[in-house]
C-alpha cells in the first residue's frame, strides 16, 4: 500500500517542521549575548547585586561618569537577586561565563579564590603602581588580595524610643544586665511586643554573625585563635550562654529558628519589638516603611564592666575581579574608580555605608542624623568580622547555628553545643 | 416527586457547602495576596492582620507596569512559555502516538528512561547544564531556556498523552489507515482532534512550568533583557528588605494570563466533546 | 477493559509489517530522543563523571579518585534523617494530593450545578498551582507567621491563647511545609482527573444504574478503574517531584528548625553550594537516579502486566 512510504515520508518531514521551527526561534532569539565591539574598545560586564539597592538609575550614573572618563570601555550592569549570587557566581566560575567584574561578600572570597575563580588583586595593583595605603581593608587569602570592600554595613544596636519609654527605660542600655532588664520590661508591655528580635534562619545563617557572634565581639572577644577555630573559649560560651538565657526568658520574638534579616527588620519596623542588631543600611527602609516610629542607635551592649575598645560588626559590599576576564587592566580601572575617594564618598552616601577609602568621608548633610551617630559609634569601635575570608564561611554560621538551635530548643547544653560546633569547624579548616 | 426534588434540593445545598469550604482552602491565600498588593509595605506586616486596606492604592501595579525593565520580564515570559507550550505538544503528541500505536525495539528501555531522568534532582544538575549551554551557544537566549524547559516538560506530555491514547479505541486510527490514510494523517486527523481536553490539560501544565520556573531561567539568562517573571519577582527581594507589594502585584499580574487562557480552555473539559467519539 | 484487549489483538492482526511501518515510530521518537540525548544524557553523564572525581569545580585538575564521595555522603549522620523526611513528605503529599485533587474533580464534574457555578468554582481550584513557587513560599511565610492571618484568626476564635510559630517550631515544622505543598500541589492532578472524568463514557453509569448501583459503588466499580492509568502515572511522577521538592523548603524554613525539615534536596543542595563538596552532591544526585531507575522499572513492568 501506498500509505507506508508516505509514513516516513510523513515522519521526516514531522522531524523537518520541528527542526525549521527550532531554527526560527533561535533566529528572533539572537537577542542576547555579547555584541561584537569596535576595535580598541572594551565591554566590561559587571555583576553585582548593588543596583537594585540602590536609589533607581543611581549605579547606572556611576558608570556612565566611568564612561565618560574613560572613553574606550564600557560597563554593562549586570544585577541579579542577592540571596542567589553565590550560587550563580560559583555556576558562572565553573563554566567560564563570570562577568569580569563582579560584587562579592566576604563570607565567599576564601571559597572563590580557592576555585581560582576570582583573579589575585595584589598582582594587579602592583602592575597598575597602585597605592595601596588609601584602602581601608583588603580581604586576603594566603597572603593575596581577593576583595576589596568598597562599603560597608556597621551593625549597631537599634532601639525603639516609644518603646523603651513605655517600659519605663530612659537611655539605650549599654551593658548585658541593663539589656536583659530593658528587654524583660519591653515584654512586660503585653501585646505582642517582645524585648529583642534573632534571626537564626538556616537560610541564610547571618544571623549568627550579626546577633549572636556580635556578642562576644562587642565585649572583646573572638571566636578563633591564630587564625583557627576557637568556640570554647569563655568570650564565646558567655555570649552564647546569655543569648540563652534571654531566650529562656521569654524575651525574644517568636518564629526566630526560621526568621530571615528581612523579617527581621519587619518586626522592628511594626514596632512588635524594642531591639535589635540591625544593618545601618536598613535606616532608610525603616523610614520609609514607618515614618512615624522614633529609634535610636547605639553600640552593642558589653559585659558589665568593660572598658575596651567594642568590636562592631560590619559587612561589605566587596569587588573583585574574574580569573577569566580578558580585560584585567581595564577592570582594575573599573575598581580603582569605585574606590577613588571622591565616587567612593558618593557611593558610600547613596548606599548609606561608610567608606572603603580611607580619605573618603560620607556626605551626612541632608541625610538621617543617625548616620552621623552611627559614623562617631564606627569610629570609635573596632570593625569586625571573623567570618570574611574564612573557608565556606556560610556553612561555618549554618554548623554553629543547627548546634545552637539544638540548645534553645533544650536538646543539648551549651557547652556541649560548643564543643560540637568547634568540632565540625575544624574539619572545615 | 415532592421528596426526590427535595432530595436533590439537599444534595445541591451539600455540594455548594463543600465546595465554599474547598474554595476558601485554596482561595484564601491567593485572596490574601491580592489585598496585600494593595497595601503599603507596613500594613502588610501590621497586626492585627486586615483584609480590606485603608489606604488602598494602585503604587504597585503602576510601578511595575510603567517600568520598562520589569514589562520585559513578563514579555520574556510569554514568549517562552508559548514556544515552549507549542512545541511540547508537537513532539510530545509524534512521541507518543509512537509508544500508543507502534511496537518497536528500545520501546520499554525509552519509557522507563523518560520516567526516571526526571528524578535527577534539577540543583545537581545546574552546574553541567550551565557549562553544556554556554559550549552551544545558547545562553542567554530564549532557544536555550525553551529547549531546557522542553526537557523538563516532554516527559510528562508524553507520558500523559499516551496514556490518553491508550484509553481511545485503536480502530478509531486503524479504520483510517485502511481507509489510505497515512500513520501521519490517522494521528492528526483522527486521535488530536478526539483528544483535545487531553492536549488541553497537558497544554496548560506545560504553559504553567515554563510560566514559573526559577532556577534554570535564573543560571541561563544574565541580562535584565532576558530575564522572566520569576526572577523578577525575586529581584525585588533585597539584601535588606522586600518589596512585598510589588511582588505580591508582580505575582498577580503573572497569574492573569494563565488564569484568562484555563477560563478560554475551560469548555474542553466540560463534557460531550469526548464521549461521542468514544462511544463510536 | 475489555475493548482493550479487542484492540491489542485487532493492532497484532494488522501488523503485516512492511518497512515504512516499522521505520515510523523512529521518525516519530527521533525529536524527543535527540532533545532528550543532548540535554539530559550528556548533563546526567558529566554528573556521574563528578561523582567519581575528587573536588570537582573548586578544584581545577581533579583525580579519580572511585566511589569515596558515595562512601562519604552514605555516612553523613545527617542522610538518615534527610532520607526519613523527605519519605514522610512525600507520601502525605502525593496521597492529600491525590484525595483532594480526586475529591474536588468529582465535586466540580458536577450536573447538579450550573455551568457558570461550576466554572467560577473550577477557577478558584486552580488558583494555587499559578504562582512560582518563590511567592508561594512567601506567601505562606507571611500568612504562618506568629503575627500572621492565620494564628490570628486562631487566637480571634479562642482556639490558641498564643501564637503558634508553625515553621520555627520543631513540632510542627514538617507538618507546616508538608501542608504548603499539599495547597500548591493538588490542583495538578484535579485539572487531570478533571479531563479523564469527561472521558468517561456516560453509558457505563448509565448501566450501572440500571443495575442498583448506588454512587459509592459506581464510584469504586467505575470511576477509579476508568482513572487508574491517570492516577497511577500521575502519582508516579509526583513521588518523583515531591521528593525532589527544594525552593519551597529551602524559601520556608532552610530544612531547619535544627534539621526537622532536612530532606534529600536540601542536603544535596548544602553539599554542593555550602561545602562545595560537589563531588558529594553528585554522588547523592546518581544514588537518587538509581533509586527512580527502580521505581520507574516498576512502573514500567506494572504497565506491561496491564497491556
Amino acid at each position: 500500500m501506498n500509505s507506508k512510504g508516505a509514513t516516513v515520508k510523513r515522519g521526516i518531514l514531522s522531524i523537518l517542521a520541528t527542526v525549521s521551527a527550532i531554527t526560527l526561534i533561535t533566529a528572533c532569539s539572537s537577542g542576547g549575548g555579547s555584541t561584537p565591539v569596535a576595535a580598541g574598545k572594551v565591554t566590561l560586564e559587571f555583576s553585582q547585586w548593588w543596583e537594585p539597592e540602590l536609589p533607581a538609575g543611581a549605579l547606572r550614573s556611576v558608570m556612565d561618569d566611568f564612561q565618560a572618563a574613560n572613553p574606550n570601555i564600557t560597563v554593562k550592569l549586570l544585577s541579579a537577586p542577592y540571596a542567589s549570587t553565590k550560587d550563580q557566581t560559583i555556576a558562572a566560575a565553573a563554566s567560564g561565563t563570570m562577568s569580569d567584574v563582579v560584587g562579592l561578600d566576604g563570607a565567599w572570597v576564601s571559597d572563590f579564590a580557592k576555585q581560582g575563580s576570582v583573579a589575585d588583586l595584589s598582582k594587579l595593583m602592583k602592575s597598575a603602581k597602585y597605592d595601596e595605603s588609601q584602602l581601608a581593608s583588603q580581604i586576603k587569602v594566603g597572603g593575596s588580595t581577593y576583595m576589596i570592600p568598597v562599603v560597608n554595613f556597621v551593625y549597631p544596636m537599634f532601639t525603639n524610643d516609644d518603646l523603651l519609654a513605655k517600659a519605663g527605660i530612659s537611655q539605650a542600655p549599654t551593658t548585658r544586665t541593663e539589656f536583659t532588664a530593658a528587654a524583660e520590661a519591653l515584654s512586660k508591655l503585653g501585646g505582642n511586643t517582645k524585648g529583642w528580635v534573632l534571626p537564626l534562619s538556616l537560610q541564610a545563617p547571618n544571623g549568627i554573625q550579626n546577633d549572636v557572634m556580635s556578642w562576644a565581639w562587642a565585649s572583646g572577644g573572638s571566636m578563633l585563635k591564630g587564625g583557627k577555630p576557637d568556640l570554647t573559649n569563655s568570650a564565646v560560651t558567655s555570649a552564647t550562654k546569655y543569648v540563652k538565657e534571654l531566650w529562656d526568658k521569654g524575651v525574644v520574638s517568636p518564629g526566630a529558628l526560621t526568621m530571615t534579616e528581612q523579617d527581621k527588620v519587619e518586626e522592628f519596623t511594626n514596632g512588635r519589638v524594642g531591639m535589635m542588631i540591625d544593618s545601618l543600611s536598613h535606616i532608610t527602609t525603616i523610614r520609609e516603611k514607618n515614618p512615624n516610629l522614633k529609634f535610636s542607635i547605639s553600640a552593642i551592649p558589653a559585659t558589665d564592666g568593660f572598658a575596651g575598645k567594642r568590636g562592631i560588626p560590619y559587612a561589605s559590599w566587596g569587588i573583585g575581579i574574574s580569573d577569566n576576564s580578558k580585560h584585567k587592566a581595564e577592570a582594575w580601572k573599573l575598581v580603582q574608580y569605585l574606590m577613588s575617594q571622591k565616587v567612593n564618598s558618593k557611593l558610600s552616601t547613596l548606599a548609606h555605608a561608610f567608606p572603603g577609602n580611607t580619605k573618603s568621608e560620607p556626605d551626612f548633610t541632608g541625610t538621617d542624623p543617625l548616620f552621623k551617630t552611627a559614623f562617631d559609634i564606627y569610629k570609635s569601635g573596632a570593625p569586625v568580622n571573623e567570618f570574611t575570608g574564612l573557608p565556606v564561611a556560610d556553612q561555618l554560621m549554618r554548623d554553629f547555628d543547627e548546634q545552637f538551635q539544638g540548645v534553645l530548643t533544650g536538646t543539648q547544653s551549651v557547652n556541649d553545643a560548643l564543643k560540637k560546633a568547634q568540632a565540625a569547624w575544624k574539619t572545615q579548616f | 416527586m415532592a421528596t426526590k426534588r427535595r432530595g436533590h434540593l439537599l444534595k445541591k445545598t451539600g455540594l455548594l457547602v463543600a465546595l465554599s469550604a474547598g474554595a476558601i482552602f485554596a482561595g484564601f491565600p491567593v485572596l490574601w495576596m491580592a489585598s496585600s498588593s494593595f497595601k503599603s509595605n507596613t500594613e502588610i506586616f501590621a497586626y492585627p492582620p486586615k483584609l480590606i486596606t485603608e489606604h488602598f492604592s494602585f503604587d504597585a501595579y503602576i510601578a511595575i507596569l510603567t517600568d520598562p525593565t520589569k514589562v520585559r520580564f513578563f514579555i520574556n515570559s510569554y514568549v517562552v512559555a508559548i514556544c515552549v507550550t507549542l512545541l511540547t505538544l508537537l513532539v510530545a503528541l509524534l512521541a507518543a502516538y509512537a509508544f500508543s500505536r507502534f511496537e518497536f525495539r528500545f520501546k520499554k528501555p525509552l519509557s522507563m528512561l523518560i520516567v526516571s531522568v526526571q528524578a535527577v534532582p534539577p540543583i545537581t544538575l545546574l552546574i553541567p547544564f550551565f557549562g553544556l549551554m554556554v559550549v552551544l551557544g545558547l545562553y542567554n537566549t530564549y532557544l536555550g531556556l525553551i529547549l531546557t524547559y522542553m526537557v523538563f516538560t516532554l516527559p510528562y506530555a508524553i507520558i500523559m498523552m499516551t496514556g490518553y491514547f491508550n484509553t481511545l479505541p485503536k480502530e478509531l486510527d486503524e479504520a483510517a489507515r485502511v481507509d489510505g490514510a497515512s500513520s501521519m494523517g490517522a494521528l492528526w486527523r483522527i486521535l488530536v482532534p478526539i483528544s483535545v481536553p487531553g492536549i488541553v490539560s497537558v497544554g496548560i501544565y506545560t504553559f504553567m512550568i515554563s510560566w514559573n520556573e526559577f532556577l534554570f531561567a535564573l543560571t541561563l539568562t544574565r541580562t535584565p533583557d532576558m530575564r522572566t517573571v520569576p526572577i523578577g519577582i525575586q529581584l525585588l527581594m533585597g539584601q535588606n528588605s522586600y518589596e512585598w507589594n510589588q511582588m505580591m502585584a508582580m505575582s498577580i499580574l503573572g497569574c492573569i494570563p494563565v488564569l484568562v487562557l484555563f477560563l478560554f480552555f475551560q469548555r474542553f473539559f466540560i463534557g460531550g466533546m469526548t464521549a461521542g467519539a468514544v462511544k463510536n | 477493559m475489555s475493548i482493550k484487549i479487542i484492540n491489542a489483538d485487532v493492532s497484532r492482526g494488522a501488523s503485516t509489517k512492511s518497512l515504512g511501518r516499522r521505520l515510523a515510530p523512529y521518525g516519530f521518537i527521533s525529536p524527543t530522543a535527540a532533545l532528550l540525548f543532548v540535554l539530559m544524557f550528556i548533563p546526567i553523564a558529566m554528573v556521574v563523571g563528578y561523582s567519581v572525581m575528587d573536588n570537582v569545580i573548586v578544584n581545577k585538575h581533579p583525580q579519580f579518585i572511585g566511589f569515596d564521595s558515595y562512601i562519604k555522603v552514605l555516612t553523613n549522620s545527617v542522610l538518615p534523617t534527610a532520607v526519613m523526611n523527605t519519605a514522610v513528605f512525600t507520601v502525605v503529599s502525593v496521597i492529600a494530593h491525590l484525595v483532594l485533587g480526586l475529591l474536588f474533580a468529582m465535586m466540580l464534574n458536577t450536573k447538579l450545578l450550573s455551568n457558570v457555578t461550576t466554572g467560577l468554582f473550577r477557577v478558584i481550584y486552580i488558583l494555587p498551582w499559578l504562582f512560582t513557587v518563590a511567592i508561594i513560599a512567601i506567601l505562606w511565610k507571611l500568612l504562618l507567621n506568629p503575627n500572621g492571618v492565620i494564628n490570628y484568626a486562631l487566637i480571634s476564635l479562642g482556639l490558641t491563647d498564643k501564637g503558634i510559630e508553625w515553621l520555627s517550631s520543631p513540632a510542627t515544622a514538617l507538618i507546616a511545609v508538608t501542608f504548603i505543598n499539599i495547597w500548591a500541589g493538588y490542583p495538578f492532578y484535579m485539572v487531570s482527573l478533571l479531563a479523564g472524568l469527561q472521558g468517561i463514557p456516560k453509558d457505563l453509569y448509565e448501566a450501572a444504574k440500571v443495575d442498583g448501583a448506588s454512587g459509592f459503588q459506581q464510584f469504586w466499580s467505575i470511576t477509579l478503574p476508568q482513572l487508574k492509568p491517570i492516577i497511577i502515572s500521575m502519582s508516579m511522577l509526583d513521588v518523583i517531584w515531591t521528593s525532589q521538592q527544594f525552593a519551597l523548603i529551602w524559601m520556608t524554613t532552610g530544612g531547619g528548625p535544627i534539621n526537622v525539615t532536612e530532606m534529600l534536596s536540601t542536603f544535596t543542595y548544602k553539599l554542593a553550594f555550602s561545602n562545595y563538596q560537589f563531588s558529594q552532591a553528585s554522588a547523592s544526585a546518581v544514588m537518587i537516579l538509581v533509586l527512580s531507575t527502580i521505581l520507574a522499572f516498576f512502573y514500567a513492568r506494572y504497565q506491561k502486566a496491564r497491556d
